[in-house]
Protein backbone atom coordinates (compact mmCIF):
# COMPACT_ATOMS: atom_id res chain seq x y z
CA UNK A 1 0.00 0.00 0.00
CA UNK A 2 1.21 3.65 -0.50
CA UNK A 3 0.18 6.37 1.75
CA UNK A 4 2.18 4.94 4.60
CA UNK A 5 5.13 7.61 4.58
CA UNK A 6 2.93 10.74 4.26
CA UNK A 7 1.36 10.23 7.86
CA UNK A 8 3.52 10.91 10.62
CA UNK A 9 1.62 8.75 13.02
CA UNK A 10 0.09 10.69 15.94
CA UNK A 11 1.49 14.40 16.45
CA UNK A 12 3.18 12.83 19.61
CA UNK A 13 5.59 11.00 17.30
CA UNK A 14 7.51 13.52 15.11
CA UNK A 15 10.52 12.33 13.64
CA UNK A 16 13.72 14.52 13.19
CA UNK A 17 14.73 13.53 9.50
CA UNK A 18 17.66 15.27 8.24
CA UNK A 19 17.27 16.39 4.53
CA UNK A 20 21.49 16.26 4.77
CA UNK A 21 22.75 12.76 5.58
CA UNK A 22 25.86 13.95 7.17
CA UNK A 23 27.49 10.14 7.29
CA UNK A 24 28.58 10.77 4.16
CA UNK A 25 31.20 13.36 5.03
CA UNK A 26 32.46 11.40 8.33
CA UNK A 27 36.34 11.52 7.60
CA UNK A 28 36.30 13.61 4.74
CA UNK A 29 37.40 17.39 4.51
CA UNK A 30 34.20 19.63 5.16
CA UNK A 31 33.88 23.72 4.31
CA UNK A 32 31.79 24.95 6.88
CA UNK A 33 30.51 28.73 6.90
CA UNK A 34 29.02 30.41 10.17
CA UNK A 35 26.54 33.32 10.63
CA UNK A 36 29.12 36.29 11.73
CA UNK A 37 31.61 35.82 8.70
CA UNK A 38 33.46 33.13 9.91
CA UNK A 39 34.22 29.69 7.66
CA UNK A 40 36.31 26.60 8.79
CA UNK A 41 37.15 23.74 7.34
CA UNK A 42 37.68 20.35 8.79
CA UNK A 43 37.71 16.58 9.00
CA UNK A 44 34.23 15.66 10.14
CA UNK A 45 33.79 13.01 12.88
CA UNK A 46 30.59 13.57 14.13
CA UNK A 47 27.20 15.15 13.85
CA UNK A 48 23.90 15.48 15.48
CA UNK A 49 20.05 16.60 14.25
CA UNK A 50 20.94 19.63 15.34
CA UNK A 51 23.50 20.59 13.35
CA UNK A 52 26.10 20.52 15.83
CA UNK A 53 29.19 18.81 14.46
CA UNK A 54 32.53 17.72 15.56
CA UNK A 55 35.54 18.76 12.97
CA UNK A 56 39.33 17.78 13.77
CA UNK A 57 42.04 19.73 12.07
CA UNK A 58 39.96 22.40 11.98
CA UNK A 59 41.45 25.39 10.21
CA UNK A 60 39.22 28.84 10.55
CA UNK A 61 39.42 31.85 8.14
CA UNK A 62 38.15 34.66 9.37
CA UNK A 63 37.07 37.86 7.76
CA UNK A 64 38.23 41.01 7.90
CA UNK A 65 37.25 44.13 5.68
CA UNK A 66 40.34 44.30 3.81
CA UNK A 67 40.08 40.57 3.01
CA UNK A 68 36.77 40.18 1.89
CA UNK A 69 37.67 36.71 0.70
CA UNK A 70 41.01 36.69 0.61
CA UNK A 71 41.50 33.79 3.26
CA UNK A 72 45.22 33.13 3.59
CA UNK A 73 45.90 35.80 6.14
CA UNK A 74 44.24 35.21 9.48
CA UNK A 75 44.12 31.45 9.34
CA UNK A 76 44.36 29.58 12.37
CA UNK A 77 44.78 25.97 13.63
CA UNK A 78 42.29 25.26 15.81
CA UNK A 79 42.63 21.35 16.08
CA UNK A 80 39.11 19.77 17.59
CA UNK A 81 36.33 21.45 17.77
CA UNK A 82 32.59 21.07 18.21
CA UNK A 83 30.83 23.70 16.07
CA UNK A 84 27.24 24.51 17.22
CA UNK A 85 24.78 23.62 14.59
CA UNK A 86 22.61 27.08 15.40
CA UNK A 87 25.60 29.13 13.91
CA UNK A 88 26.23 27.01 10.60
CA UNK A 89 24.77 28.46 7.89
CA UNK A 90 26.43 26.13 5.11
CA UNK A 91 28.28 22.70 4.63
CA UNK A 92 29.86 21.51 1.62
CA UNK A 93 32.81 19.05 0.81
CA UNK A 94 36.05 20.98 0.39
CA UNK A 95 37.21 19.82 -2.54
CA UNK A 96 33.31 20.24 -4.43
CA UNK A 97 34.35 24.18 -4.58
CA UNK A 98 36.78 26.12 -5.86
CA UNK A 99 37.25 30.08 -6.43
CA UNK A 100 36.29 31.53 -9.48
CA UNK A 101 36.67 34.70 -11.01
CA UNK A 102 34.00 37.36 -10.01
CA UNK A 103 31.48 37.43 -12.51
CA UNK A 104 29.52 39.72 -11.35
CA UNK A 105 32.06 42.75 -12.51
CA UNK A 106 30.64 45.09 -15.11
CA UNK A 107 32.69 46.46 -17.61
CA UNK A 108 32.39 50.22 -18.53
CA UNK A 109 32.81 51.55 -21.71
CA UNK A 110 33.64 55.01 -22.60
CA UNK B 1 11.97 0.88 4.92
CA UNK B 2 12.10 2.10 8.40
CA UNK B 3 13.58 5.39 8.47
CA UNK B 4 17.11 5.13 9.77
CA UNK B 5 18.18 7.05 12.75
CA UNK B 6 20.10 10.10 12.16
CA UNK B 7 23.03 9.39 13.75
CA UNK B 8 25.05 6.29 14.66
CA UNK B 9 26.33 6.14 17.91
CA UNK B 10 29.48 5.12 17.27
CA UNK B 11 30.45 8.56 16.06
CA UNK B 12 31.82 11.29 18.57
CA UNK B 13 28.40 13.03 19.18
CA UNK B 14 29.81 16.97 19.78
CA UNK B 15 27.64 17.05 22.96
CA UNK B 16 29.75 14.16 24.06
CA UNK B 17 33.04 15.97 23.47
CA UNK B 18 31.73 19.06 25.63
CA UNK B 19 30.76 16.88 27.99
CA UNK B 20 34.24 15.36 28.01
CA UNK B 21 35.97 18.46 28.57
CA UNK B 22 34.22 19.22 31.94
CA UNK B 23 36.74 20.58 34.23
CA UNK B 24 39.81 21.23 31.70
CA UNK B 25 40.54 24.28 30.08
CA UNK B 26 38.14 24.93 27.26
CA UNK B 27 38.65 27.96 24.42
CA UNK B 28 35.14 29.33 23.40
CA UNK B 29 34.55 30.97 20.17
CA UNK B 30 31.23 33.56 19.72
CA UNK B 31 30.31 34.81 16.55
CA UNK B 32 31.49 37.86 16.88
CA UNK B 33 35.18 38.69 16.94
CA UNK B 34 35.00 37.81 20.75
CA UNK B 35 36.87 34.47 22.56
CA UNK B 36 36.47 33.07 26.08
CA UNK B 37 39.25 30.94 27.81
CA UNK B 38 38.01 28.91 30.48
CA UNK B 39 37.12 26.30 32.90
CA UNK B 40 34.25 24.18 32.09
CA UNK B 41 31.91 23.32 35.24
CA UNK B 42 29.48 22.57 32.99
CA UNK B 43 26.63 23.10 30.21
CA UNK B 44 23.41 22.69 29.09
CA UNK B 45 21.09 21.09 26.20
CA UNK B 46 21.39 24.67 24.52
CA UNK B 47 24.52 24.67 25.26
CA UNK B 48 25.18 27.35 27.36
CA UNK B 49 28.32 27.43 29.75
CA UNK B 50 29.25 28.04 33.03
CA UNK B 51 33.04 28.78 33.28
CA UNK B 52 35.12 29.47 35.72
CA UNK B 53 38.47 31.21 35.93
CA UNK B 54 37.63 33.05 32.56
CA UNK B 55 39.44 34.97 30.32
CA UNK B 56 38.19 37.46 27.39
CA UNK B 57 39.47 38.34 24.58
CA UNK B 58 38.67 40.98 21.71
CA UNK B 59 40.64 39.02 18.46
CA UNK B 60 41.27 42.09 16.41
CA UNK B 61 42.27 44.93 18.53
CA UNK B 62 44.50 41.68 19.58
CA UNK B 63 44.30 42.57 23.31
CA UNK B 64 43.18 40.73 26.24
CA UNK B 65 40.16 42.32 28.02
CA UNK B 66 38.77 41.56 31.21
CA UNK B 67 39.86 38.52 33.56
CA UNK B 68 37.37 37.04 35.48
CA UNK B 69 37.06 35.08 38.22
CA UNK B 70 34.73 33.40 40.16
CA UNK B 71 32.09 31.55 37.85
CA UNK B 72 30.29 33.15 34.60
CA UNK B 73 26.94 31.92 32.50
CA UNK B 74 27.91 32.01 29.18
CA UNK B 75 24.90 32.77 26.89
CA UNK B 76 24.87 30.11 24.29
CA UNK B 77 23.03 31.69 21.25
CA UNK B 78 25.96 33.42 20.47
CA UNK B 79 28.59 30.65 20.33
CA UNK B 80 30.01 29.72 16.71
CA UNK B 81 33.15 27.00 18.29
CA UNK B 82 34.11 24.69 21.40
CA UNK B 83 37.67 23.44 21.80
CA UNK B 84 39.27 21.76 24.05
Amino acid sequence: GGGGAGKMADKEKKKKESILDLSKYIDKTIRVKFQGGREASGVLKGFDPLLNLVLDGTIEYMRDPDDQYKLTEDTRQLGLVVCRGTSVVLICPQDGMEAIPNPFIQQQDG
Amino acid sequence: MAASATTNPSQLLPLELVDKCIGSRIHIVMKSDKEIVGTLLGFDDFVNMVLEDVTEFEITPEGRRITKLDQILLNGNNITMVSP
